[in-house]
């Protein structure tokens, strides 16, 4: 591991797009490869809008700061260049395309990282998908059906984690996966992580979740609580387990004093 | 007084009526001679109609300019053709339409047709035996087959339909007859290739499709050409009967080429628990109208009527559709979906007529249209009349554009704005495809969807 930060994000400000106030305000991080960060905080802290800017969801806008990943400016690249790029967010709310097959939509997600004229291995492929439903625990029927179409809260998160696990990213931003799933799915989904992070030692992760218990199953080398869209404290994994006992309610005092 | 000339360009006129029929039985002339005088009696359409409102057929097709593809005319051949016997070849059949045919998968039976006329007529010899008669619709008319005479634009699509089934009745050349016995289920679809080759011609084709009782039968209607510099006219009517507990799925593919003007009268009379599906597929030509008129005659009879339509340029598509519940019992749905780039334009009129004492009546309508230009336009009209109480009915219409939502949530995942249009669009028609999967068709269309989405805002 070296000590470039593949992420470092500096005094990042950013609001709905069109819409005072801030929600971030003075976001700093860094990230160096290989390592799993968290980022704990109440509901309504900005963990999501993190996740989403560094997407590149339009409805977001920075307005100070910058994000810069791998020595390229983030927040100039479009949605698709992130991805291609190696970045992959795990939404909180995944959207249900009706008539995309997930097997079709991620047939074409890794068609389109080849250069033009390369043709993906049909072949290859499935035994990927398959491989990695095998790794989720997951019925190979599944990927026949809509993306995210009926799914239930758990598929959606599965199918989210499938899509990561295929297409094998440097950073991986998983917004609240754990928030909609049962003990027995969040161990799976955990399990999943872990196994591509043992695979690619060198994936970066950054864990966005409101409780401790994902923490139970995927360690962090560190952990960030986020609260009023500032970074209150960062420090290792005993800060979560502080936050089980205490609450946020320390630094909700904190920030209003 | 002028000298009488020498043979001139043929024209839509009572001569062409009367050279059409020179070799029918006297029936049929009769029945051509007095559509031929519906045809002159009957204003054209305009926009003024409610029906014609948003195609205006006067301004978008030069009626007097056109060409009646007569027998013999541009090298469509004389002469008898004997059912069953002799495949498509090099030579009758034009290389553009054996392309399009090499990529159908099994056919129960195949006829082809070039220019309003049937050069060859295929069928399961199995399916022969079993009494299955599958035809030129020009052959069965003259070999006095009582069928036909029964049902020849009279129950279904007669004359007095309107200007154009009138003119279909006029001047129709050949086409396709179906017949399947009582009983005999056709394991693949027939196919009928059509192909219209001469540019600023009128080609007038007839389908007719009897499927006795517990009958099955899947017929795919397949329409190409080349693209076109003057407007070149496909006028089509479909009969469909389908007689108790029979099954029939009928589907229509059009892919002419630019300068196409497809127009098509549809009619589907489904009995006792019988089932009589249709699927209006519209990529190709400039114009595309379709009139499909759904009528339930028995208890339990279904009809499910499907719809696509994708445009681009400046085509323009118009469906006028209607499901008449005659009967009580019985359920009809139709899905009409349709995507629509640079300035096409998309119209879609439908009705549910619950007749008096239709009760216990289910009846669904629904047109959904996504709209991927700034020029493009959808216009949906749905309606509902309904003279009994007892029913359960619904209609809906959305026009909409591309979900941001959607495109973000794929382009996050690497694929650039336009891949993410494409899987989004193919995944709203292919929804159509699914509801009726029938032996190639879904893999042929959407293999023509890609094609266009290829120079999708081009």
């Amino acid at each position: 591991m070296n000590d470039r930060p593949i992420l470092s994000v500096t005094g990042l400000s950013a609001r709905v797009a069109d819409e005072d106030p801030d929600i971030l305000k003075g976001v700093n991080l860094a990230i160096r490869p290989g390592e799993i960060h968290a980022i704990m905080g109440p509901n309504g802290s900005g963990k999501s809008t993190l996740a989403k800017v560094i997407s590149g969801h339009p409805g977001y806008e920075a307005t100070a700061g910058a994000v810069v990943y791998q020595g390229e400016d983030l927040l100039e690249m479009e949605p698709d260049e992130r991805a291609q790029a190696g970045v992959f967010i795990a939404f909180q709310y995944p959207v249900a395309i009706p008539g995309v097959s997930i097997a079709n939509f991620l047939r074409t997600a890794l068609q389109a990282r080849l250069e033009d004229g390369e043709e993906l291995d049909l072949f290859e492929f499935q035994e990927l998908l398959m491989e990695r439903m095998e790794l989720l625990q997951m019925d190979p029927s599944f990927v026949q059906r809509s993306l995210n179409d009926g799914f239930s809260g758990g598929e959606k998160k599965r199918n989210e984690i499938l899509q990561m696990a295929v297409l094998n990213p440097t950073l991986a931003v998983m917004d609240e996966t754990d928030s909609g799933l049962d003990i027995d799915a969040l161990k799976v989904v955990a399990h999943g992580v872990n196994a591509l992070k043992a695979e690619n030692p060198a994936m970066s992760v950054l864990l966005i979740t409101h409780y401790q218990r994902m923490l139970n199953y995927i360690t962090p080398d560190v952990v960030h609580v986020m609260v009023k869209g500032r970074i209150v404290e960062s420090g290792g994994p005993e800060v979560a387990l502080g936050l089980e006992e205490q609450g946020y309610e320390k630094y909700r005092r904190a920030q209003v004093a | 007084m002028a000298p009488p000339r020498e043979r001139a360009a043929r024209a839509l006129n009572r001569d062409a009526v009367l050279e059409t029929g020179l070799a029918d039985p006297a029936w049929l002339k009769a029945r051509r001679e007095e559509a031929w005088d519906l045809y002159v009696a009957t204003p054209l359409p305009s926009t003024r109609s409610e029906e014609w409102r948003y195609t205006d057929v006067g301004r978008l097709l030069p009626l007097d300019g056109l060409e009646p593809n007569l027998e013999g005319a541009g090298g469509a051949p004389d002469g008898d053709l004997v059912p069953g016997v002799g495949g498509p070849s090099r030579g009758t059949v034009p290389d553009g339409l054996l392309r399009t045919m090499a990529h159908d998968p099994a056919s129960s039976g195949r006829v082809v047709d070039v220019d309003g006329h049937v050069v060859s007529v295929e069928l399961d010899a199995a399916l022969a035996a079993q009494g299955v008669v599958l035809c030129s619709l020009r052959e069965a008319a003259r070999s006095g087959d009582p069928v036909v005479e029964e049902l020849l634009a009279t129950r279904a699509v007669p004359a007095s339909e309107g200007k154009f089934p009138a003119l279909n009745a006029a001047l129709w050349t050949d086409g396709v007859f179906l017949r399947v016995p009582k009983g005999v289920r056709l394991d693949e679809p027939i196919r009928l290739s059509r192909w219209v080759s001469r540019p600023g011609t009128a080609t007038f084709t007839r389908i007719l499709i009897v499927a006795e009782e517990f009958s099955q039968v899947s017929f795919v209607d397949e329409i190409t050409s080349p693209d076109f510099e003057s407007t070149t006219l496909a006028n089509t009517a479909v009969e469909l009967f389908s007689r108790g507990g029979a099954q029939v799925q009928y589907v229509s593919l059009q892919r002419m080429g630019r300068g196409g003007f497809y127009l098509a009268t549809q009619r589907t009379l489904a009995e006792r628990d019988s089932t009589l599906d249709t699927l209006n597929v519209a990529l190709g030509g400039s114009v595309g109208r379709v009139d499909l008129n759904a009528r339930l005659l028995g208890p339990g009879a279904n009809s499910d009527m499907l719809g696509l339509y994708f445009g681009d340029e400046d085509q323009h598509f118009d469906f006028n559709t209607s499901q008449d519940h005659v009967a009580p019992d019985a359920h009809s749905d139709l899905l009409y979906k349709g995507a629509l780039d640079g300035s096409a334009r998309g119209v879609f009129r439908g009705i549910i007529r619950v007749h008096e004492g239709a009760q216990r009546t289910d009846a669904y309508q629904t047109n959904r249209n996504l709209i991927l230009s700034d020029d493009a336009v959808a216009t949906s009209l749905p309606n509902l009349e309904i003279g009994a109480d007892d029913v359960r009915c619904s209609h809906g219409a959305t026009v909409g554009q591309l979900d941001a939502e959607s495109l973000f949530y794929l382009m996050s995942r690497g694929l650039d704005r336009e891949q993410a249009e494409r899987l989004v669009v193919l995944g709203f028609l292919g929804e159509v495809l699914d509801r009726l999967p029938l032996g190639g068709v879904t893999e042929k269309v959407t293999r023509a969807i890609r094609a266009k989405l290829r120079h999708l805002h081009g």
